[in-house]
Parts: C-alpha cells; structure tokens; sequence
C-alpha cells in the first residue's frame, strides 16, 4: 500500500525532493549490476544523515514495508534488489567526508561516499584506501562494507573488513549504534562488515588511510597456455612473496580489452599475468626480478616504465568486466575461491563446463588468492539461456566447494547464491546464522529473502524475479 | 555494433555502472533515474512497451547529452545515438522546434539576440519560462559580439591550398569575431578559406530528436560542398555531429595543430597570461579532441596553461539545454565557474558558442576580470593582441 498519506509522512522525513516514485522509478531501481533476478520497489528514498535514516527505518518498521539499503548499485549479486518490493533507501545524498584526521591515519566518511575519491582526498597527505574493487570509480563505502569488497590489492592489503575502524549503524529497528573495534567485545564492526545489509544501515564509517607505497613496478607476462600462467602463480606463493597484486586474464578477457583500449599483446598469448610489487625501492625491485625469473618460460615480460603505461595495464584490469559487453549483451560475472594451488584443474573445469551448457565464458580473476570470476557472456533475449547461464554457474560454485574453497571472495550472497549455501553450510550452521540475524532484526524487513536461505516464502517469489528480467 | 536498431544499441550496456559518476546530472541528483545506465534501461523498457515513452521522457529529457559517460563506458555503448534515437520517440514540443527554428536561421536569430535588450536582465520573463519548464528561468539571452576591428594581415606565406569554414547559426550570430580569427590564422598557414554561409549542420536539432530534420539540413550542406575540399567548424557540437553523419569535416584546432600552427605560434609576439582550457563536451566526449587545442595555447609564448579540475564535466550549456532545464543548468554553471576560479587563470578558452555563451554569463553575473573567448579568439591574439 502506498498512497498519499505514505508519500506526506516520506515528504515529511527527507524533503519533497528526497522521494521518488512512479513506474519510470519502479523499473530504474528494480536490479542492480545482478541482472538475472528483478523486483520493483514501491518507492525510493534519498535521506541525507544518519537521523534521517534512522526515521525511514521507524517508519517502516511501523507500516510494516520492507527495506532495502542501496548504494550505486553496482553489486553483483542482487544485494541491492529490493526483493519483496517496499522501500529502497539510497545511500547517494550520504556524500560527505565529515572528517579527517590525517595525523593518525584515519577519516569519517558518510556511507554514499564513491570509494575512489577517499584516496583522491587524501592523495596530497601519502594516503590511500586500500581496499580497492574493480568498481571503485564509482562504487560506495556503504556498499564496500556490506558486500566486505575485495580488490587487487587484497592479497597484500587485505579486504575491506580490517580496514574499516569503527561505524555508526542504524538497526533494523531504526535505533542508532555506534560501534568502535576497540571498544567493544564482541568485536561487532566484524560482524557488520560484510553483513550484506541484513543487520541494518551502515551511514558512516572510520576509515583506516594507508600509506602510499614508496615505489610500485607493475608488470604483465604473456603466456601460451592458461596452465602456464596458472603454475607460475603456484611458483610465485611457493616462493614466499606476497606481491600488492597478481591477477590473470584469459584470451577472450584480453580480445574484449584490445577492442575498448587498444590494449596489445603477443598473438599467442592464452592467458596474461599482471604482477604488481610495493614497497621499499630495493625489495620491491628484488621482488619483481625474481618474478621475472620464475616466468623464465613466458611469451613477453614487459615491465611498466612510468605512471602512464601502470595506469594503462591497470585500466585493462579494472575496467575489463565492463569491456565484456564488447563480446555480447549481457554478462555474469561469477565470483569463487579456491585454493590457488588448485587454480590448473579449476581453470580446465571452467571451460568445459561453458562448452557443455553452450555459453561462453572469459576468466578475469585475483589469481594469488584463488578468487575465480569466470564471466559469461551471453544474449539474454534468446529464450532459455538465462537457465543455461545459471546451471553452468551452480556447477562451478559447486566446484569450487569440493575443492576445498568458498562460494564467494567479494561479490556476496545477495539474492543469487541463496540457494547454494547448503553447499557450504550444515543445517547447524545456518541455523545459528539466522540466529544472529534475528537477534538484529526479528522481524523480516531488512533487506528480506537475502544470504539466508529457506526463508518461508522466497522461494515462491523467485519465479516472480526472474519473470521481471525476461 | 554498426546498427541503428535501439534494441541493440542498449542491449551492449552491461550495466556494471562505471558511467554513473561521469554523469553530471547524477552527480548532482544521485538519482538512477537521471544517470546513463538508468536512462538505458528505461530507453530499453520503452522500447520493449514495458513503459510509455511519455512517462519516461522527463528523465531523458533531463540529460545534458554530454556524452561523458561514452567516455567512462568499457563495453563501448553508443549513448549518443540511443540518446538522440530515444528523443525522437518522444511527444514532440512544439515550442522547441519553433526556438530551434529562429537559433538556426542566422538572420532570425540576430535580431533575436538583438531584441533580447529589451527584457530586463535579458532574461525571457519568468512566466514564459514557467509555461514552457515548469522552472523560473535563469539563461540570460546573450549579445551578439561587437565585430572588432583586426589589424590587415602582412607579411603572409603564398597559398597552399583550400578549405572550408562552416559558419554556422549560433556562431554566426553570436560570435562573428571568432570567425575572423579562424579565417586570420588558417590564411596565416597559407589557407584560403571558403566561407559557408547560412547553412546549419543541423546538430541542435539531432540533439533534440528531429532527426528527419538534421537529416535534410545535413544533405543540403554537404551538397552545397565544392568536391574534396575539408570542412572545418570552430564549435564542437557541429563538429561531433558532422563527423558522426559522415561528413569529411574537422575541428579547426585538429587541423590548425596538424598543418604547422604550433611552429607559427612560437614566433608570434605571444601573450603574458594564465590560460584554463574548458573541454567542450562535443571535442573532448564527441571528437576525442583534447590535446591539439591544449598543445597550441601551450605555444604561445609567455602563456601558462593551467588545468581547469574536471574541465570536461559539461557546463549546463549544452545545445538548448539551459532554456529546458534551467535549474540544473544553472547548478553545472556554478560548479563550472567555482573550477575555473580555483585554477585562477586570466583567460578561460573553449571551442564551442554555447559553452562560449554559458560560460560568459557567469562572468558577467559575478563582474569576474577573468576573460572568456573562444580558443581561436585566444591564439590570433598571439599574434595580433587582445582585445578589452
């Protein structure tokens, strides 16, 4: 139900211009970077602080409408779908660093706050963020937090949870919290983080600023084979060095590149690393030669010579998902982790199971953590791929897990995996966490029918999601 | 993609969001309905009769068609064809054809600019704007230029060839002295140039949707072309357009930069100042052309080049734009102008009339000493002095 006494109490709370609704915003707000399952909201809402926040989330609790929290809306597993429809709090006008304190590292950001532009801020002082997302253009703290987003430079730097040094939380009852890794026992910031939004808002956040690298060498080693590639990763963790960042692309990721920026490479090449080492001058030099070593048997090693050609090998790597949709119109983009001395067999699985289920698949991936995401690319006006795409993707995350890995690094559960935590999960285990959850949140508002499955009732409405995507 | 089908041309957007924060009208909003992936979607959803084009055109009407996003998109999305397709689908307003129809007849919109003198604060009357946007208005009518007295041309190369100049509409109009700056330093490469007179490219109107109306205007100029000759524009939004028709056409600073501007500029007399370069949407997002014009005020002597932060985030002038949505425009303007004063120059320079035209206004509105031409305008006064 909403009508014109639900949009005078929104208009109330944050501003006339603070509430959309409307089929044209019904249809905008129905996904997000997760296409394959949709629903629509019933209205948006846009607040600017944490009080107003806490409001809208009242608000809810009494007129009993679901609430869904929402950043840029670039999550890659449906987190910010809102999936029994209700009210999408959008994050986007919580855009203010509040402060910063440079001296000891650290700044208070407001939720809706891109990512990028905390290290932008800080670049003058030697800081960065370092949690780093592919997406992180444009992608949101808020968001980073709830899905703990990972990055390139995880290996080194480590995810977003540690990272994050306290926040201000608005429960699904509307109550405000403010947590504080040291003060509190349990340490709850850990929960929070990477929570995918089912414990309440996140508004605000700590933020822990990184000194910037002294020197960095990047450099990108092409290979005849994935295999190749896949045993020079092995040889470089085996060795004991930590690199800021080893990733790998596959032939038809580096095909999707060339075509959007003009990105060359050896006409062999099958599969591509780019190595990234930090630190002090002369280790980080030491580092990167023994690297070079240990790719004795590669096509080409070419080590960045400045800042520009760096930004251009990063710019293929970021921006490489994306330049997907040169190949075809729609893509999914899986997200699994595996030990990586698996990374050789996982690979040759990947393949052979796009080539049974007749989609194709492209590998772009955190090669040194074992963190897959094969992508798929795929027409989805043709009727029945759709289907093919997700049998294909079950079967891999299925891998995945029986090789001793996750079914997800850094995309999250959201609404897509739902159905495969049983995979990894005993019956315990998810009993105890939808424990947890309704000690949180007992009713089921916040964010419903996500991570946890068996929830009464979604299973009926996903025929509804996936009937709005067609 | 080669296709004109908007089928196809939106199903290449993969919806990975990497546009959104190129957007100024979603910078500003933080709404996904005024950003480039949200107006796709809703672009696709019309064109599958999931939505009304009526209840959708708010939204599209509300982009700038800045085409930044084209820049920040990997997969490659032609935004600015969809955009200029969708438009066309749109229930058409008559006021605007009847405004595009007096912008781009250069007598008309003469004596146009020239009656606006007599509102006051040139500024068409809050009530008329309401009727047309539902907003008061903010977009004063600019003057036309005052022709300036050049010094005669000495001591110049023999004629190595020829071109031609589009004159334009608004330029024309608006800015006969840019003109004559172009004619000045392509004579003093060895240029004759052939002067296009009152023929539109028809790029306002592509940009509003009347397609079939760009369409004829763009056929009428190319045949009225002598054989193989290069058409030359000095505004950036005639200079996307034509190059996307197929049209042999260039931007005067590609061609200046190409054909020896830079060594003539260094020894010129050159000029003691700050200059900040604004990025036309239409050169840096439509053409790709931001080094040439960055190059060839670099070599005037004495000049300093400072960066305008994000110089290419669009202005709010954008064709008609800030006559159809004030509110928003005047916002962009402010945030443009609030740059350009951070980079302190003494000179801000653009290649395109509305930009030219938007970005005056907010001088004049803040009395700023801070000078506003055209980068041809610029670069002849390396040669020949300004102007006060």
């Amino acid at each position: 139900m909403f009508g014109s006494a639900e949009l005078s109490a929104l208009h109330a709370i944050v501003g006339a211009d603070g509430v959309l609704c409307g089929a044209s915003v019904e249809r905008a707000y129905d996904c997000d970077a997760y296409t394959v399952d949709r629903s629509k909201p019933t209205a948006v809402a846009l607040p600017k602080t944490t009080g107003e926040v806490a409001r809208l989330v009242r608000w809810c609790n009494e007129v009993e409408m679901p609430f869904t929290a929402r950043g840029a809306g670039t999550g890659l597993s449906g987190g910010a779908m809102p999936a029994l429809g209700g009210l999408i709090i959008s994050t986007k006008r919580l855009n203010r660093i509040l402060q910063c304190d440079i001296p000891n590292r650290k700044l208070l950001a407001q939720a809706g706050v891109v990512n990028s532009h905390v290290s932008k801020v800080v670049a003058d002082a030697g800081l960065h963020f370092a949690p780093d997302p592919s997406s992180q253009t444009v992608s949101t703290i808020g968001g980073n937090i709830a899905e703990n987003s990972g990055g390139p430079h995880t290996l080194k730097y480590g995810v977003t949870s540690p990272h994050v040094l306290g926040l201000t939380l608005v429960c699904p009852d509307g109550e405000i919290l403010t947590l504080n890794r040291r003060e509190q026992t349990p340490d709850l910031v850990s929960l929070i983080v990477g929570a995918e939004g089912l414990l309440g808002i996140v508004t605000e956040a700590w933020l822990k600023l990184t000194p910037l690298p002294e020197r960095t060498e990047t450099a990108l080693i092409a290979f005849s084979t994935v295999r190749a590639a896949t045993q020079v990763v092995s040889a470089i963790i085996r060795e004991g060095i930590v690199p800021a960042a080893l990733e790998l692309m596959d032939r038809r990721i580096l095909e999707a590149v060339r075509m959007a920026f003009g990105l060359e490479f050896h006409p062999d090449t099958e599969a591509m690393l780019l190595v990234e080492c930090d630190g002090a001058p002369a280790s980080c030099r030491a580092e990167i030669e023994r690297v070079g070593e240990l790719s004795s048997g590669a096509l080409d090693f070419r080590l960045a010579k400045n800042e520009d050609e760096r930004s251009r090998f990063w710019l293929a790597r970021k921006k490489g998902i994306g330049a997907m949709g040169r190949l075809a119109p729609t893509i999914v983009t899986h997200d699994g982790v595996i030990p990586p001395s698996r990374l050789p067999e996982m690979l040759e699985f990947v393949y052979a199971i796009a080539d049974e289920h007749q989609v194709g698949v492209a590998n772009i991936f955190h090669a040194g953590d074992g963190n897959l995401h094969p992508c798929f690319y795929f027409d989805d006006r043709i009727p029945g791929t759709v289907e093919r795409v997700v049998a294909a993707g079950e079967a891999i995350m299925r891998r995945c897990v029986e090789l001793g890995g996750s079914l997800t690094g850094e995309h999250g559960i959201g609404i897509e995996k739902i159905d495969m935590m049983p995979l990894m999960f005993t019956e315990a285990d998810l009993i105890m966490q939808s424990w947890v959850r309704r000690a949180f949140s007992p009713g089921n508002l916040c964010n419903p029918c996500k991570v946890i499955p068996n929830q009464k009732g979604c299973i009926e409405h996903r025929r509804r999601w996936r009937g709005a995507a067609t | 993609m080669e296709t004109d089908n908007l089928s196809d041309l939106t199903a290449a957007c993969i919806r990975c969001g990497f546009c959104l924060e190129a957007c100024p009208t979603f910078q500003i909003t933080g709404e996904e309905t005024e950003s480039p992936r949200g107006r796709i979607y809703l672009i696709r959803s019309a064109e599958t009769n999931k939505l009304g084009w009526a209840e959708i055109a708010p939204h599209v009407d509300r982009c700038l068609g800045c085409r930044a996003c084209e820049t920040a998109c990997p997969s490659g999305v032609h935004y600015g064809q969809i955009f200029e397709l969708a438009k066309a689908k749109m229930p058409s307003k008559r006021w605007r054809s009847s405004l595009l129809r007096q912008l781009t007849d250069v007598k008309r919109a003469r004596r146009q600019f020239q009656l606006a003198a007599l509102l006051p604060g040139r500024k068409l009357p809050s009530f008329i704007s309401r009727l047309l946007t539902k907003q008061p208005t903010s977009t004063r009518i600019p003057r036309p230029q005052e022709l300036r007295n050049y010094p005669p041309l000495e001591g110049l190369p023999p004629i190595k060839g020829q071109v031609a100049l589009l004159r334009g509409c608004v330029m024309d109009a608006l800015f006969p002295n840019v003109h004559e700056a172009t004619i000045r330093l392509l004579r003093r490469l060895g240029f004759e140039v052939i002067e296009i007179r009152n023929q539109c490219c028809g790029a306002l109107h592509a940009h509003s949707g009347d397609l079939q109306e760009a369409r004829t205007k763009f056929n009428q100029l190319v045949t009225s072309l002598p054989r193989d000759i290069v058409l030359l524009t000095n505004s950036a939004g005639c200079g996307s357009h034509l190059k996307e028709y197929g049209a042999t056409a260039q931007d005067v600073s590609e061609f200046l930069y190409e054909n020896g501007l830079v060594d003539a500029l260094k020894m010129s007399d050159g000029l003691a100042c700050r200059v900040g370069y604004h990025d036309a949407c239409h050169l840096a997002h439509g053409q790709g052309v931001r080094r040439q014009p960055r190059e060839l005020i670099r070599s005037v002597p004495g000049t300093e080049l400072v960066e305008i932060p994000d110089s290419d985030r669009c202005c709010g002038s954008a064709g008609i734009y800030n006559v159809q949505q004030p509110i928003l425009a005047k916002h962009l303007l402010d945030q443009k102008w609030g740059s350009i004063e951070f980079a302190k120059p003494d000179i801000v320079v653009s290649g395109n009339p509305g930009c030219h035209a938007w970005i005056e206004q907010a001088r004049a509105e803040r009395s700023s000493s801070i000078q506003v031409l055209h980068t041809m305008e610029f670069l002849e006064a390396s040669f020949s002095g300004l102007f006060d």
